[in-house]
Formats: C-alpha cells, structure tokens, sequence
C-alpha cells in the first residue's frame, strides 16, 4: 500500500489510550455502532481481538466480516492499521 | 462430519485444527465460531475430491508427488471408509506441537487434493521414513526401468533360446542376465500381456497392493524384492529406516506378496515352454535373490546373492568394452602413430651418418685431368673422402655435446670446435693417426661441409679468436676457408643447433620467469600508481569535506555568538580556539586556513575586518544577517501593518482576556485536525510570552477563539497575531467580552494548565 489514509495516520501516530472504536481505519460510523453492540466498544477490545487471532490477516478478516459485516476494503483497512499501531508500539 | 465440528470441545477443535495446518490459538467465545467456519470450510473442501475425482487422475497425481507405496495406500483407503477413522486418530494422537505458518499455506493451497491433508496431519517422525521411502523407490524404479530398455534384445535372445530349448546357455554369465531379463519382463505381463513396458512398471505397485492388507507394505516389500533381484539391494540396506521396516513386516508379508508374482512367472515359463531344469534354475535364482528370508522354500540353494551382483557387475564391463572397442582401438592407434612420430623425430636428429652417408650428398672429387682442382682445397681426392667423413662422424658427438651445453648456458661452453680441438679430439681417439693425416682430413671435411649445407654443419670464421666471444660468420666459399685456415680462425659448428629437451625446459621456464617478473613488476607499480591517485583523491575530498563542515561550524559560531553576546563581531582567532582543540590546531592549520579563504571568498553573511578588541587589533568577522530569525514559521509569511506600541493599530490597554481571531482559515478547509494545527500555529508565534488557556475554532464563521489568562497576555498575543500574513490570509484579531466567551464556550478552563506545542513539529 503506497498512502495510507488520514485516519490511518492519525490512529497510527499515538497510542490508543481510549480511543473509541471509531477511530479505527475503516470504521466508520455504522460499523462502529455494530461492533459497539457486539461488545466492541473501543479501539483495544478490537486490538484484543486482534491480538487472540493472532494477527492473522484472514482470520481477523473473517471476523470483522462475522461481527459487523465489513466488507474486504474495510477489514483491510482496519487491519492494517492495528497492524501499524501494533509494530509502532507494542 | 460438520455436526460433529458444531458440538466439539475448544480442545477437540483446537486439536482438529492444528491437524488440518492451522496455527493454535486461544478459543474465546468470540473467536470459536470463527474457527468452527474455518474447519467445517476445510473438511468439506476435502471430502469432495475424494468422493468425484477420477481414480485414473488421482492416481496419476499421486504418483506424481508420491512414491507407489503411498498410492497404494490412497487406493486402500478408497476402498474403505473406516481408514479415516483410523487416520484421525492416528493424527490426534501423534499431534505436531506447534505448526508454523508456512506449514499452513501449502495446505490450504492444496486442500482439495487428499493427499497433502492427509500428509499435512502426519507427524514429522513418520514423514521422514516416507520421505526416504520415496526416494529409494523412485530410484528402483528408474533402475528397472532402464534394465529393461538394456536389456530388451537380450531378453528377445533369451526368450527365443527358450523356445528353441537351446542348452548351450549354461554359462553363470548368460543365466543370470536371463534371470535379470526375466524380471523386468514379467513386470508387464503381470498385468497385461500386450501394454508398453513403462506404464506397466508404474501400475505394478498398486496392483499388487489392493489384494492386501497393508498395501504400503507389501508394495514397498514387493519392489524391494525385484530390486534384490537385480542386485541392487546394498543401497538401500544402508538407509537404517527403510531396512528396519521392511524387516519387520516382510516376515508376514513376502509370502503373499510372492506367491502370485511367482505364479506369473511360472505360468509365463511354462507357456514358454522351457526345458525343465531350466526353469527350475530359474526359480532358484528368482526365489533367492528376491526373498532371503523365506526359508520355507523347499528348493532354496546354495547360490548366494553377492556372486550375483558380481556377475551382473561384470556383464556390464564387457558390455561396454564390447560396445567401445572400435573407439577405444581409434584412440590407441592415433596415440601411437604421434609416438612414433616423435621418436623417428628424435631418433633422426641425432642420426649424423645415415645423413653424411646419404648418396644425394654433393662430393667434389680431385680428377687429375682438371687443372684448377686442389686437394683440400676446392676437391676431395677420392680416398680420402671416407676419412674425412669418418672424422666428421667423430667430432659430431662432442660437437653436439658443446652445443647443447652452450645452449643451456654453461659458463665458458663454446658452439664450435676450431681446428685444433678437432684435431686434438681425432688424435686422442684414433692413436695411430699422425697429425698431418689429420690435418689433410679436416681440409677436406671443411671442403665437404662448404659444398654440403644440407648436413647441418657449417664452417665459420671466427670474430674474435683469443676472447671467449662467441660471434662468427659462416664461410660459405672454399676460398675464404683457406684464408682463414692461415689466421687459424676456423670452426665447425652445427647451422640448426638442437637443444636438449631439458634445457629446453629450463630455458623456458628461465624466460618465463623473467617475463613474469617484468609483468609483475610493471603490475606493481600500475598497482601503486592507481593506489596512490586514488588515495590522492580521497585524501582531497576527505580535506574539502573538513573544510566544508569548518565552514559551517565556523558560521554557526559566528551567528549564534553575535547573537548572545550582542556584538556584531568576533574575533577570528577566537573563532579558531573554540572550534580547534589545543593539541590539534597545528596540524589543522591548513585546514583552518583554507575554511578563512572560503569564508572570505564564498561567504556572504560574514565580513572579516579588522577591529581594536580590547586596544588590539586583530581581524575579526562580522555577522550581516538582515533578520536573526532563521526558526520562523512558514505559516506565519510576515507583517502587514504595525502593532508594535505606539502605531495606530495598537490599543493601550487589552480590555478582555478573550480574542477572537478572522481569516486563519477559510470554509474550504477540510483538514480534519485544524483545531490542532491552528492551535500549534497560534502557539508558535506568540511563543511563551503569553498564557493561553483555551483555544477553539467555529467553522461555520471560519473564526479562532482565544482565552488568555490575564488580559495583559491578551495584549501579546493581539500583537504578535494582528495584521500577519497566515498561509495567504490576512489576519484580523479582535477583543471578545469574557461573558460572551463563556457564552459559546461554557467549558473553557479559567486557570491552567497553559496550552503548549503539541510536539509533532
């Protein structure tokens, strides 16, 4: 991936402290909402989740098409973004 | 199957899943439906080739990444169904404790073919016996193979002796290659008697295989056996894997598995109708090489394995020899041929009489009735011209002997013999002969080599008779022999000196060495030249780069200096002593020197001039810099109209502590963190001369709002922002009540903390 989005960035650029799930790449409004009630309420449930798989790519993938039906670009999105996140600062 | 999945234990899908190629990974509520999809999705790509596919292809593929065992394993359990049953638990049981992920690609790429998943959830320890198991029968196979192809006219020999009943085939050598013929003939016949030999040779394992029990078994043991019939057993005796397993089960196995292939062959016999001892010889030497341990073999005999490897060994050798000769025989005849090219060479060299004996040699022979003639002189009196050539084949050995040495380059070694060494050496050979005859024999011998070139002698007149130079010029006319014969400056020396092959060799390695030497200096000293250029270079752009980063620090002295303590100047050498270490400055004098020639040449921004520092005067350098404020924002492009006190546009007092800022950005700003960066901009430019505690933007009205703690830092930061240029904007700042402030921002703290930069710059 060349560039990378605004959101990206900024998520990318600090740790996460309580950022709210929104705040993901890739999560928009709508699918925040869906994985708010799925129990996902903010960026590290989701980093959690991420984290049990594993960082598998297709398995998260899966899974946030499980969860709030997103679609490749999306899940893509977001994962590639905790992915950043995770080298920058875990 | 899939129900199955639905209802297991984390652990049992854990288990399943590692056993499919996936990573372990914790089973949470949240990620076990997940891991339940991804099983159930691999167990259904699965089951569907093994159920639709072909058999002919699935076969084919299989035996195109698997040895035959491992096909006839796969045919097995096609039969059966309960074998799955039996490899899962298998696979459970003998679980790899951590696959990686490179394990799990290949397996997901290849899910539909059975077989990887079936090898995927296979342990390491009983990979690698099959691993080798496949190698040694790929091996066996290509060597039957080509056994049969070898030996395929041979067999037709064979076969047709058989029918002939021909008895004279009784040597050891001819049985057993029959013996040999015979297995990779019946190969194809055990299964059809009109198919090609290779496909043939590739289905017998699995033919054999499905009538037993355990087919890897028995296929594997059964190529084991045409393989010790062939003698090639030692290879694989050595793998310690395969021999143990196949020990271990040939036992149970060898019987069933040689039983139809013997009735192959003995059906094939007698449909070939040979005589009867033959065929029991046959069987003999079948039964021993394939099955040693079959001790139940009523007609086993004395014939050992090894004798067989022998003889088959030796089948080989004379086969090639046969098939080679007329080369080799080529080659022996060519190499002969230079030989004794070489020799007659050599041998005629050295051969002065058949030459000086030669009838085609041109003799002048003294007749009485021609005036002009003289003995020794221009003629030969008839007999003396075999003395003459009789002293001739006397000297030319020393003769030679002196040349070669002189050659190899012995000190004091001469290339010729005069007169009075030849006649010492023919009076010292032959007592009898006075010296006058001598004499007479060697005038005519001169006359004869004159008039004969062709013998390879020449007569030469001496440069220099006392010095041991060994210059001369060859005498071609009697005439002049007789002069010089007076000045006793005469030799004989050979025209084509040969030179012995050693010395020869000497001198060339003597030459070569020298030219070696000669080259290798010359190498050095291109060596040393490149060398030193390019240490040359280096050493410049290391001196220019010294220069270079003297300049820069020299300049930031100056710029940072004249900026704290206020003067306008400084001394050079004051420049010098801060930059320099004591112990350093004489050697970075050069260095030193030529940054103050590139600063006064290339240096704009500083003057060097002389000034009286403290009643001395000394050189100093000057700093011209317009505005010393390089850290300027580029946001911040200048000032439109004056704030500073008293101008116009400056109020005297702030009214409030609240600011409300036009024009830093404008509706089309999509920027998402513009609060942040107008903040930091704001910020920057009023610097910590001010407290800020509060800063906001309202899009709609593209205004800043600004509080400030104490309306005096209010009045700062209305001066240093009103009427500056922001990004192409004008900016207009106005006061703002404090209660209308509260009004929109009701949240806004009233004491600190201050704002600061955010960091990222």
């Amino acid at each position: 991936m060349s560039s990378t989005s605004q959101k990206h960035r900024n998520f990318v650029a600090e740790p996460m402290g309580e950022k709210p799930v929104t705040d993901l790449a890739g999560v928009g409004e709508v699918l925040g909402k869906r994985l708010e009630t799925a129990g996902f309420d903010k960026a590290y449930v989701v980093l959690g989740q991420f984290l049990v798989l594993k960082k598998d790519k297709e398995l998260f993938q899966e899974w946030m098409k499980e969860t709030c039906s997103a679609n490749s670009k999306q899940s893509s999105d977001c994962y590639e973004c905790l992915k950043d996140w995770c080298d920058e600062f875990l | 199957m899939a129900d199955q999945v639905d209802s297991m234990s984390d652990a049992e899908l854990r288990t399943k899943l590692a056993e499919h190629g996936f990573p372990i990974m914790p089973i949470t509520a949240s990620t076990r439906k997940l891991l339940v999809k991804k099983l159930k999705l691999v167990l259904d790509n699965k089951s569907k080739p093994r159920n639709s596919v072909d058999s002919k292809v699935e076969s084919r593929r299989s035996l195109a990444r698997y040895s035959s065992g491992e096909e006839s394993d796969l045919d097995a359990s096609n039969a059966k169904d309960k074998r799955g049953g039996r490899r899962s638990k298998v696979g459970g049981s003998m679980l790899p404790p951590a696959s990686s992920k490179t394990r799990h690609i290949p397996v997901k790429k290849d899910s539909p073919v059975k077989p990887d998943s079936d090898k995927g959830s296979e342990s390491d320890e009983e990979k690698s016996p099959v691993r080798i198991r496949e190698k040694v029968e790929t091996i066996t196979t290509r060597q039957i193979k080509r056994t049969y192809t070898n030996d395929q006219d041979d067999y037709e020999t064979g076969s047709d002796s058989d029918v002939d009943g021909d008895k004279k085939t009784s040597t050891p050598y001819r049985s057993n290659s029959r013996a040999s013929d015979h297995i990779s003939s019946t190969l194809p016949t055990a299964n059809a008697s009109t198919s090609p030999p290779k496909p043939s040779l590739y289905t017998i394992p699995s033919i054999s295989s499905t009538n037993y029990s355990s087919p890897i078994l028995s296929s594997s043991d059964h190529l084991n056996s045409i393989r010790s019939r062939l003698g090639l057993t030692s290879t694989l005796a050595d793998r310690p894997s395969v021999s143990s397993y196949i020990s271990d089960y040939t036992s149970n196995n060898v019987d069933e598995v040689e039983s139809p292939y013997l009735n192959n062959f003995t059906r094939r016999l007698s449909s070939l109708k040979s005589d009867p001892p033959k065929t029991s010889t046959f069987l003999d030497q079948d039964t021993n090489n394939g099955s040693t341990v079959l001790p139940r073999r009523s007609y086993m005999t004395g014939v050992t394995r090894s004798a067989d490897v022998v003889d088959y060994k030796s089948v080989n050798d004379k086969k090639f020899l046969k098939n080679n000769l007329v080369s080799l025989a080529l080659v022996v005849l060519v190499a002969l041929f230079f030989f004794c090219l070489f020799f007659m060479y050599l041998v005629k060299k050295n051969d002065i009489a058949s030459v000086v004996d030669d009838q085609n040699s041109l003799i002048p022979i003294c007749q009485l009735n021609i005036p002009g003639n003289r003995p020794g002189i221009n003629c030969v009196p008839r007999e003396h011209v075999s003395y003459a050539k009789d002293l001739l084949k006397v000297i030319h050995p020393e003769l030679t002997t002196r040349i070669a040495s002189y050659q190899c380059g012995k000190p004091g070694a001469l290339p010729y013999l005069t007169e009075k060494e030849i006649i010492d050496i023919a009076s010292s050979r032959a007592e009898m002969v006075d010296v006058s005859q001598c004499r007479t024999d060697l005038n005519n011998l001169q006359v004869l080599i004159v008039n004969n070139p062709r013998w390879g002698l020449s007569v030469v007149q001496l440069k220099n008779l006392y010095t041991k130079d060994v210059e001369y010029t060859p005498i071609t006319s009697v005439d002049i022999v007789v002069q010089q014969r007076n000045k006793g400056s005469v030799a004989i020396t050979l025209t084509d000196p040969s030179t012995p092959i050693s010395c020869l060799f000497v001198n060339t390695l003597y030459s070569a060495g020298s030219t070696f030497i000669i080259v290798g200096l010359i190498s050095v000293v291109i060596l040393g030249l490149q060398r030193f250029y390019k240490y040359y270079v280096r050493y410049q752009k290391k001196k220019s780069e010294e220069i270079y980063s003297m300049v820069e620090q020299i300049i930031d002295i100056i710029s940072q200096e004249t900026e704290d303590s206020g003067e306008p100047y400084i001394s050079v050498d004051h420049v010098r002593d801060t930059l320099i270490s004591p112990q350093n400055r004489e050697k970075m004098a050069s260095t030193w020197d030529a940054a103050v020639k590139f600063i006064q040449t290339n240096e704009s921004r500083v003057r060097m001039e002389v000034q009286s520092v403290d009643g001395e005067d000394c050189r100093v350098w000057r700093w011209i810099s317009p505005h010393g404020s390089p850290k300027r924002s580029a946001a911040w492009q200048g000032q439109a109209f004056e704030t500073q006190e008293g101008s116009v546009n400056n109020l005297t007092v702030s009214p409030t502590p609240c600011l409300k800022i036009r024009h830093m950005f404008d509706k089309n700003d999509t920027n998402p963190n513009l609060r942040s960066v107008i903040q930091d901009a704001i910020l920057e430019k009023c610097g910590d001369r001010c407290n800020i505690l509060h800063i906001d933007i309202d899009r709609a009205s593209c205004c800043v709002y600004v509080k400030c703690s104490t309306t005096i830092d209010a009045g700062v930061v209305y001066r240093s922002l009103h009427g500056w240029w922001y990004e192409g904007r004008l900016i207009t700042v106005k006061y703002l009540r404090l209660e209308r402030y509260m009004q929109r921002f009701p949240n806004s703290p009233s004491t600190g903390p201050f704002l600061k930069p955010s960091r990222r710059r």
